[in-house]
């Protein structure tokens, strides 16, 4: 801002010595030492990096590396190894000798020695499963089952309620949590037409307790306990459903597929239902018996028997 | 501002003018272009925190998702925003520090279409799903090679510049731009080292794979911070700052021992991304130890800004630029002090993965970057055009506006990657973690609300900035108009006559 060409002053307004270089009419520099404390503060940097370099590895020499003087102590087996300071190292001594990994451990060599039914029982048992199910759920089964595992409809099923398709025993569910479930129910689209169907879907509304258009819930009957449809097959003459096949009970008004439920009318019912009918069912949940130990297959069964709808 | 533009007024009567003298075409060029760029990238910037605040707004619409805005957002402000305005302000010192004429109007008009166009292209691509996969690298690599050409061309300007200087030194600012030109080029051609698919295809494949690529990526990636972001973001501070307080700068020798020890050292610390990783631990604990190292060298210059500034205290009442100036000082003090801290292995446990980071990397490039960039705009715009800024009141606004959209930011990020450390890291009395995943995400919405709402204060300050220079440089765009159509008609007159 000063005039070009203006010295600099101090502030006795005496000139105070520049390297003499001027550029651009008055970018000048003063030449000041380097700030006692800025020296010394570097300084003290270079030095803690020599500490650090002969505590870690730290430089590349030839094929390999300075080790460094911390080493690491940790359990594999039982058997107590130590080595040079490493990340794996810690890892390891992390998940197995921490304290949080030692308390965790403990609580899960119980579990596994105990039936479902025992964990069920105890309410220290159940505490633990509690407070390891809620993380395991969070993690593995959340993403689809949602939150609470309330599910999504068309999708994914309600876990929190007491209809099941593959059954509400904790044992049963341990099952479907280690095999893994294909849920599959076969199309219609040849197999019947739009009337057809559209019978079906009437029958099917009369067994979950909606009225209807009487000639047409009893041509629906007609398939669904016939050889056209064959429905009786999976869902059993009376609609309860069939547990060892996924089959839903068709005699209640939960549905996991399609919202029925929600439906404004009649008409729209049955159009849902059609359509599945057309379309069939395909899903899958995944195994995860070589993904999770025992003891933490028994802690997520367990935990989701809880939700409500255990058996 | 009265007094300087007094200065001005001396030099332009001076027998060469200095639109004649200087090129000054292509530094409004860029000048302008930085501005276009500033307010489209920040306005993606808020559009894309609202994003993670609120998922709704992806409204499933692949090309505006968060997945390929991000990249654009950083393009659009790193290399539109900030490139252009290093390409003003380099040629603009460069000229005037070496009291010559830009070399090579051509090849430096060249560097103006080739840069704007590979931004251009790279935000298109990326929403059109292609990307490199390489944070702040994400150009397909034919606009890769665009953007080696364009940088050779701007070494070439640069140099020939600098070697047909009238003066005998070479200014300290000049150090930093050539550092920046030469470390920028090393590191775009080595990571951008690729295979095309084919030669039709925008795809390719990395030349390096693991840890070797990981490794080349965040050396790449860190530098682009250390010379792109810093070094040449020092270069503009050296001569904007001295030149706005009308001080000489504080201390030749310190300019010396940290420009080479901070060229020296940064170029070690990429690896520091990497802790935690397959990265071998000798590789992370040199990274961390020279990180330390760099603690000092980069106050270096903030001692150096701040130093100068001093003596000239009194000119914070009066002026705002010098309030951008300072500011943007005390945040580079206060980022490469975070970062050091940051790039050690305990604390970095932490940190990494979380918003901590996006913080940091604000902190350093709202407090930092931008405002160095807006301090040196105003002060470089109205001499540019050989006028006064339209509005000395909306550039206080934009700096409070600026100022409390960064502490809102950085706020926020601290609350949010502090707090998911913590909760990541939260044992209950069974030794079982205590917080799923999905709450840890849950718990960050209230920070990403405020952010966003950091970043819209931001953003609504560049706007203001844009409007104000707008009404500063119209008024003589037009002037220059009328007056050229005048002597167009005079000729045409005495052609007719």
């Amino acid at each position: 801002m000063s005039e070009s060409g203006q010295r600099p002053e101090d502030a006795s307004g005496q000139e105070v010595k520049t390297t003499g270089h001027t550029w651009d009419g008055d970018l000048c520099e003063y030449d000041n030492p380097l700030p006692r404390w800025w020296l010394w503060g570097f300084y003290a940097t270079v030095i803690f990096s020599l500490i650090y370099w002969l505590l870690y590895p730290a430089w590349p020499v030839a094929d390999t590396f300075t080790k460094g003087l911390s080493r690491v102590t940790f359990e594999v087996d039982g058997e107590e190894r130590s080595t040079h300071w490493n990340s794996r190292a810690l890892l390891v001594r992390e998940m197995q000798n921490s304290d949080a990994a030692q308390r965790q451990q403990e609580f899960l060599r119980v579990i596994d020695d105990s039936t479902l039914d025992d964990v069920l029982g105890n309410t220290d048992k159940l505490a633990f499963v509690n407070s390891y199910g809620q993380g395991m759920f969070g993690d593995f089964c959340a993403a689809c089952h949602q939150t609470g595992g309330a599910g999504l409809m068309g999708v994914y099923p309600n876990l929190a309620d007491d209809n099941w398709h593959w059954g509400g025993e904790v044992e049963t569910i341990a099952g479907t949590i280690t095999q893994g479930r294909l849920g599959y129910m076969p199309d219609f689209r040849d197999a019947l037409d739009a009337q057809q169907r559209d019978a079906v879907a009437a029958y099917v509304l009369s067994l979950a307790g909606y009225e209807g258009d009487a000639e047409r819930i009893a041509r629906g009957e007609e398939i669904f306990q016939g050889r056209e449809g064959g429905c009786y097959t999976c869902h059993r003459p009376d609609g309860t459903g069939l547990r060892s096949q996924g089959a839903p009970d068709l005699t209640n008004d939960i549905w996991s597929n399609i919202d029925v439920a929600g439906a404004e009318d009649d008409a729209a019912r049955r159009a849902l239902i059609s359509q599945l009918v057309h379309d069939g069912v395909q899903r899958e949940m995944p195994a995860f018996g070589d993904r999770l130990s025992d003891a933490e297959i028994k802690v997520l069964a367990t935990y989701v028997h809880q939700f409500g709808g255990g058996q | 501002m009265a007094q300087s533009s007094t200065a001005d007024a001396g030099r332009s009567s001076a027998p060469v003018a200095p639109s004649e003298q200087y090129n000054y075409a292509i530094v409004k060029k860029f000048a302008i272009m930085s501005i276009v760029w500033g307010v489209l990238g920040m306005g993606v910037g808020v559009y894309i925190a609202s994003q993670l605040a609120f998922p709704f707004l992806n409204f499933d619409i692949a090309q505006i998702s968060f997945g390929r805005f991000r990249p654009v957002h950083t393009t659009l402000v790193i290399f539109g925003f900030g490139g252009n305005a290093l390409f003003a302000t380099s040629y603009y010192v460069v000229q005037r520090t070496c009291q010559t004429r830009l070399f090579g109007s051509r090849l430096a008009e060249f560097t103006f279409w080739g840069w704007n166009l590979a931004v251009f292209l790279g935000a298109i691509t990326y929403m059109m799903g292609f990307t490199q996969g390489r944070e702040y690298a994400e150009f397909t690599w034919q606009i890769d090679i665009l953007i080696t050409v364009v940088w050779v061309a701007y070494f070439l300007v640069y140099l020939m510049t600098l070697l047909r200087r009238t003066q005998p030194h070479i200014y300290v600012a000049n150090w930093f731009f050539m550092a920046f030109i030469l470390a920028t080029a090393l590191l775009h051609i080595f990571n951008n080292l690729a295979v095309p698919v084919s030669l039709f295809s925008l795809e390719s494949y990395a030349l390096f794979s693991g840890v070797q690529d990981a490794m080349t990526q965040w050396w790449y990636g860190h530098n682009a911070v250390g010379f792109f972001l810093t070094a040449a973001f020092l270069g503009m501070m050296y001569y904007f700052v001295p030149k706005q307080a009308g001080r000489p700068i504080y201390s030749y020798r310190l300019s010396i021992v940290h420009f080479w020890a901070l060229v020296f050292l940064y170029m070690w610390v990429g690896a520091h991304h990497l802790h935690w990783t397959a990265l071998p631990d000798w590789v992370t604990t040199l990274s961390a130890t020279f990180s330390i190292l760099l603690l000092l060298p980069s106050w270096g210059g903030m001692i150096n800004g701040v130093m100068t500034l001093s003596g000239a205290w009194d000119k914070l009442r009066t002026d705002p630029i010098m309030l951008f100036m300072i500011t943007s000082l005390s945040f580079y003090g206060m980022a490469t002090f975070e970062g050091p801290m940051m790039s050690l292995k305990s604390v970095n446990a932490l940190s990494h993965y979380t918003d901590w980071t996006v913080g940091h990397v604000h902190s350093g490039a709202l407090g930092w970057v931008a405002m160095i960039t807006f301090g040196s705009l105003y002060h470089l715009i109205p001499r540019l055009w050989d006028t006064q800024l339209y509005s000395i009141r909306m550039v206080y606004v934009h700096f409070f506006l600026a100022t409390i959209g960064i502490v809102l930011y950085i706020t926020a990020m601290w609350v949010a990657g502090i707090g998911q450390g913590l909760m990541l890291r939260a044992f209950d009395e069974f030794g079982n973690l205590s917080y799923t995943f999905i709450e840890t995400v849950v718990f960050l919405h209230q920070p990403y609300v405020v952010r966003a709402l950091g970043g819209g204060l931001f953003l609504a300050g560049m706007l203001l900035m844009a409007f104000n220079i707008y009404k500063t440089v119209m008024p003589v765009y037009r002037a220059q108009k009328a007056a050229e159509a005048q002597v167009a008609g005079g000729t045409e007159a005495s052609a007719r006559a």
